[in-house]
């Protein structure tokens, strides 16, 4: 795997092995849970319903019982080219007032509601749909207590913004003053890690420092098993995944017919 | 859109737009319109900010008992993770434990106090009243029940898990009162009791030691669907599929449908629902002939493997012969849809592995199961000798909690003891089954009038989970007087007449005792993480104040202030039996690698009350035990030996057969065999007495972990990951393969009735190449009539339709297949 991930001093990213996730959603609610994500009555307009850490479902299209499942945690991927080879995601180099950015030091797509005037233009460009658009404000009746279990770590979001996974960005800054309390600078890995892997069960998902070569994530990506989602598109996203299933990984790209490669030497 | 991608659309889908990325139109304009969204900003609430602290303790919304860590802000909860200091789940939890936090706080989901029906059942109109006021009404029905002299009339029906201190104390405060009629939901723990009673002489639920096993060969579990312990089960996933056991655990997932874990495990087996039995004894077939099994085991330490004579000197029919005439590979391949081939192979690799396990329990764990099928599955561990093996199924001692000092009932009461049990559990039909909510439902339908009279209903929604065709609903509904301790707004609490609500699991201090399955014993107790919301007050504090109020006799057999007090008093009983821990530190050796060798760790607590601040301080009490013991002594069964041919069900038989002839017992128990195979796990299969021309389909019900179909509700946030070919608006779909659809005529996203003898339920299609052709595949866990919008009125409940005969010999309800037809709407 090339080295891509020079620009800033860190890289988070994430790899996310889909030979361990089992498809229970524990990753989308810890998310929803963790940052504020409204649920509404209705959540099977999937159109409508907002969800940062989605889950795919895939089958490998043979007949019973020949037929097998398997499952697409997808978060947003955090892409660090515009598939243009300039150093701005896709949905950043599309946003007129500049609500959506990437940071330099951390590698981080962020979203700053206050700011987004509601165009969507992000959410076209992103090929991975990880962008969604909040067509009602969040959904707390009054009365019903549910604004109670609201954390005063990620803002609510209010109706005509886009909205999208930060990768849990309050963590990191809960991490680092943390660090900053105790006299430290840098924060030891572990130390940040988003909510979604956290609550994996499974332990399927692994968040570090891409260009820590001491992470476990930056070894991980190593694997002739990782790859990424489109990853011909070159939006060099820093979320890879792992799969040892040819049929799995298949389904990650476009692939021509003969153009897919299986893994045939397995090595370091 | 379908948010389900197929292998065809999954990357048109992420790409539909791609276009953004090469050219950016920027329509200025338009950018003006939009941003009058944003000024139109109504209600968007601002959460608080306040201290930030984390309470530790015990998720209690299933059985599996994860040990969980809630973020607080001031006296907000706000957000649940799983503890990496807790042996079962280092670190992670499940989708309903995770979203746990909208039960708490959604309060159109729960009571606010104690209330009383005033309008029509079920309509969910109702008053508030006093806890005086609440707990007199109910005082006054008991106490005239006593005066009366008829005290069975008081029934209970259970959800607590069996060795929960709560399910003692309702089955306590039953037989104070002077009734034998205290019915636990059955479920699969039931049944694994009732195999260690009848195959290993102790009535302790086996054991699976997963984490060490090389070869899990799993009947239908749903291992990435719920079973067992969760938090545990998914762990173990991770690991097998983690350095050092990647590639070298094999998981064999034997299920007619392509659920999460056939599609994950290492093989899928597809097998016709129903016909596990068949399976379980076609692998022991193989296995004996082949001359693989474990000789020194079957000889020395198992009765009934070979053929014996009895005291008469008749010579009896032992397992080894049974399996060896009835179920060869091509007579079970006939019955299972296999192919014989298979059949020989998956034996094979079985009995080769080095530490292979066979594990039982339908779906979830939640619902009850078959009970020879769970024997046969058993019998596969005995025959490998892979029994209190490290890796293997293991004889548990019982969790050594304290007995709490005798229940002396007074004449009163007495007088109701000595009445039978409705629900016959116990009696000589059903002589190994502890409960029967369906031989009480049909008891109390088939009355002119209902033999109970008041009803108690505990952390439990039988209206709505129990696989019965909706007959438990109506038994309700003949029910002078119901009362529900739930905190939520159920099916079964609408239909009661008071209600006297519980604090949630966030709310109260209860404990997880052994959660199912795991091999080591392991006490935890969950703690108020917030103070109680509303006006609720613990069940179990209230049982103490009703015996207190219902006379001397009744409340002598709960001298305790409060139900702490209870829990305290069971738990010293952990301390006596000695080296438990009661500390697990994040990175500490995993309790099941310690179940190889004796753990030299040191308690860390000098006194009982020491240890009980600990436990209840967010705690928890555990003992990792080595798994090699010696097989001498092990077993307590009458012949001291793991018993493939049980002399209890024998025994059993023959006590009934004193008063009626064989014949007519075996046909009251259900059992179909008349020779020595009835008292072995066998094969029947089920009669449903059912024109199969007029419903020549199967519906098999399904769980999903993303679902909470038992008594919980579903936390909201679960609906947005269900996929909208599982649920669309307000239809749930139906699961059926490709050619069963082409063959009625039937498109993806059709609505169709599903017709059983029992009732219909409307749904859509899915058309999935996973499901087996000629099934009906129903998720559990919708088609609710209570609780809030997030809820109710979305999709069927396939229970209400289901249609089944009893299970030979438990009398549990067959419910994994019923005849159906798909009619269109
Ligand atoms: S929590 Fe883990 S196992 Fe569950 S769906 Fe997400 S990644 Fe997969
Ligand atoms: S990283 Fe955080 S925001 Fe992103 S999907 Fe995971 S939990 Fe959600
Ligand atoms: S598995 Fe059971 S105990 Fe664990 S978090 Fe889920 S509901 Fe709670």
């Amino acid at each position: 795997m090339e080295k891509e991930h020079g620009h800033g001093k860190h890289q988070y990213g994430m790899v996310i092995d889909l030979d361990k996730c089992t498809g229970c959603g524990t990753c989308m609610t810890a998310c929803a849970a963790e940052n504020n994500v409204s649920v509404r009555p209705d959540e099977s307009d999937k159109q409508r319903s907002i969800a940062w850490m989605q889950l795919f479902k895939i089958t490998n299209g043979k007949e019973f019982p020949h037929t097998e499942v398997s499952y697409f945690p997808r978060p947003c991927m955090h892409c660090n080219e515009n598939g243009r080879g300039h150093h701005v995601s896709p949905c950043v180099s599309v946003c007129p007032p500049t609500a959506t950015q990437l940071d330099l030091d951390t590698g981080i797509v962020s979203q700053i509601y206050t700011r987004c005037i509601g165009c969507r233009y992000c959410q076209a460009a992103c090929p991975y749909k990880a962008r969604y658009f909040n067509w009602w404000d969040g959904y707390f009746p009054k009365g019903k207590g549910l604004e109670r279990y609201l954390s005063p770590e990620v803002s609510p979001r209010m109706r005509g913004v886009v909205e999208k996974c930060t990768f849990c960005h309050h963590r990191l800054m809960r991490a680092k003053t943390k660090a900053y309390a105790e006299g430290r600078r840098e924060i030891e890995e572990g130390e940040y890690i988003t909510a979604c892997a956290e609550a994996c069960p499974a332990q399927a998902i692994t968040f570090g420092d891409l260009n820590n070569p001491k992470h476990k994530v930056s070894q991980l990506i190593k694997s002739p098993y990782a790859f990424r989602l489109l990853e011909r598109l070159n939006t060099k996203p820093k979320v890879y995944y792992l799969s040892t299933k040819d049929w799995v990984r298949k389904m990650a790209d476009n692939y021509l017919p003969g153009e897919f490669k299986p893994v045939t030497k397995i090595g370091g | 859109m379908s948010i389900e991608i197929t292998r065809r659309n999954f990357i048109q889908f992420l790409v539909g737009c791609v276009a953004g990325i090469h050219a950016t139109p920027l329509p200025w304009k338009l950018t003006d319109d939009i941003a009058i969204w944003t000024q139109n900003w109504p209600w968007v609430p601002v959460p608080p900010v306040g201290e930030f602290t984390h309470v530790n303790s015990v998720c209690r919304l299933c059985p599996g008992g994860c040990g969980i860590k809630v973020r607080k802000v001031d006296e907000r909860a706000v957000k649940i993770e799983g503890r990496t200091d807790y042996p079962l789940n280092p670190g992670g939890i499940c989708p309903v434990g995770m979203g746990g936090l909208q039960l708490l706080y959604d309060e159109t989901l729960r009571f606010p106090g104690p209330m009383k029906r005033v309008g029509p059942r079920g309509a969910g109109e109702f008053a508030n009243i006093s806890w005086e006021e609440a707990l007199k009404l109910l005082n006054d029905r008991i106490a005239r029940l006593r005066k009366e002299g008829r005290p069975q009339a008081l029934a209970a029906v259970d959800g607590n898990p069996r060795r929960s201190t709560m399910s003692v104390m309702v089955e306590r405060l039953l037989r104070a009162v002077g009734s034998r009629n205290y019915l636990n939901i059955p479920g699969a723990e039931d049944l694994s009791s009732m195999v260690g009673e009848l195959m290993q002489g102790t009535e302790a639920p086996v054991a699976f030691d997963l984490e060490n096993a090389d070869y899990i060969l799993s009947f239908g579990c749903g291992l990435l669907e719920g079973w067992g312990a969760p938090g545990r089960v998914l762990n173990a996933w991770g690991l097998w599929r983690s350095e050092p056991f990647k590639g070298k655990v094999r998981v064999v997932q034997i299920e007619s449908r392509a659920s999460n874990t056939a599609s994950k495990a290492d093989q899928w087996v597809p097998i016709k629902p129903g016909t596990e039995t068949a399976l379980a004894l076609g692998l022991a077939h193989v296995i004996i002939k082949e001359r693989l099994h474990d000789t020194r085991f079957v000889n020395d330490y198992a009765f009934g493997f070979n053929n014996w004579r009895s005291g008469y000197g008749k010579e009896r029919m032992g397992f080894k012969e049974m399996v060896l005439k009835q179920y060869s590979p091509m007579r079970v391949a006939y019955v299972t849809g296999l192919n014989p081939d298979q059949i020989v192979s998956l034996a094979k690799e079985f009995a080769r592995a080095k530490a292979p396990v066979a594990i039982f329990g339908k779906g979830k764990g939640n619902l009850s199961g078959s009970l020879y099928e769970a024997m046969a599955v058993h019998s596969l561990n005995a025959l490998v000798g892979n029994i209190n093996r490290p890796g293997g199924a293991l004889v548990p001692e019982p969790l050594p909690l304290s007995s709490l000092p005798e229940v002396i009932p007074d004449d009163a009461a007495r007088r109701g003891l000595e009445q039978g049990r409705l629900d016959q559990a116990g009696s000589w039909r059903y002589p190994f089954t502890r409960s029967l909510v369906n031989n009480l439902t049909e008891a109390i339908l088939s009355a002119s009038e209902s033999p109970v009279d008041t009803l108690l209903i505990f952390s439990s929604n039988p209206a709505y989970t129990l696989p019965d065709g909706g007959a438990f609903r109506k038994a309700l509904g003949k029910i002078p007087f119901l009362v529900s301790f739930s905190p939520f707004r159920d099916e079964t609490a609408l239909m009661c007449d008071l209600i006297l609500p519980d604090h949630t699991y966030l709310e109260k201090m209860d404990d997880v005792a052994w959660p199912p399955g795991l091999q080591y014993p392991l006490y935890g107790v969950s703690r108020p993480v917030v103070d109680p919301l509303y006006n609720t007050k613990h069940a179990g504090d209230v049982i103490i104040h009703l015996a207190k109020g219902l006379g001397q006799a009744v409340g002598s057999a709960f001298p305790w202030k409060n139900y702490e007090e209870v829990l305290k008093a069971r738990a010293k009983g952990l301390y006596e039996a000695g080296g438990g821990l009661t500390r697990f530190e994040e990175g500490q050796t995993p309790a099941w690698k310690m179940v190889n060798k004796a753990s030299g760790s040191r308690p860390g607590y000098k006194s009982f009350d020491d240890m009980w601040k600990q436990i209840k301080g967010g705690g928890l009490w555990y003992k990792p035990s080595p798994a090699e013991r010696n097989w001498e002594g092990l077993f307590k069964t009458p012949t001291g030996k793991f018993e493939f041919f049980s002399s209890r069900i024998e025994l059993a038989f023959s006590r009934a057969a004193e008063k009626r002839p064989l014949q007519a017992v075996l046909k009251s128990m259900g059992v179909q065999q008349t020779g020595d195979e009835a008292c072995m796990p066998h094969y029947e299969e089920p009669r449903l007495n059912v024109d199969r021309s007029a419903f020549p389909l199967q519906m098999v019900p399904y769980e999903m972990i993303n679902l909470a179909s038992d008594w919980i509700p579903n936390p909201p946030y679960l609906y947005k990951s269900l996929f909208d070919t599982q649920l669309l608006k307000d239809d749930s779909f139906a699961e059926i393969n490709p050619k069963t659809a082409a063959k009625y005529g039937l498109k993806q996203g059709d609505l169709v009735m599903v017709k059983s003898p029992k009732g219909e339920v409307r749904v859509r299609l899915n058309l999935f190449e996973g499901a087996m052709p000629g099934m009906v595949y129903l998720p559990m866990g919708f088609g609710h009539t209570a609780y809030d919008e997030f809820l109710r009125g979305k999709g069927a409940n396939p229970n209400d339709i289901v249609h089944g005969p009893k299970d030979p010999l438990s009398g549990y309800p067959i419910w994994w297949i019923t005849p159906v037809k798909l009619v269109k709407v």
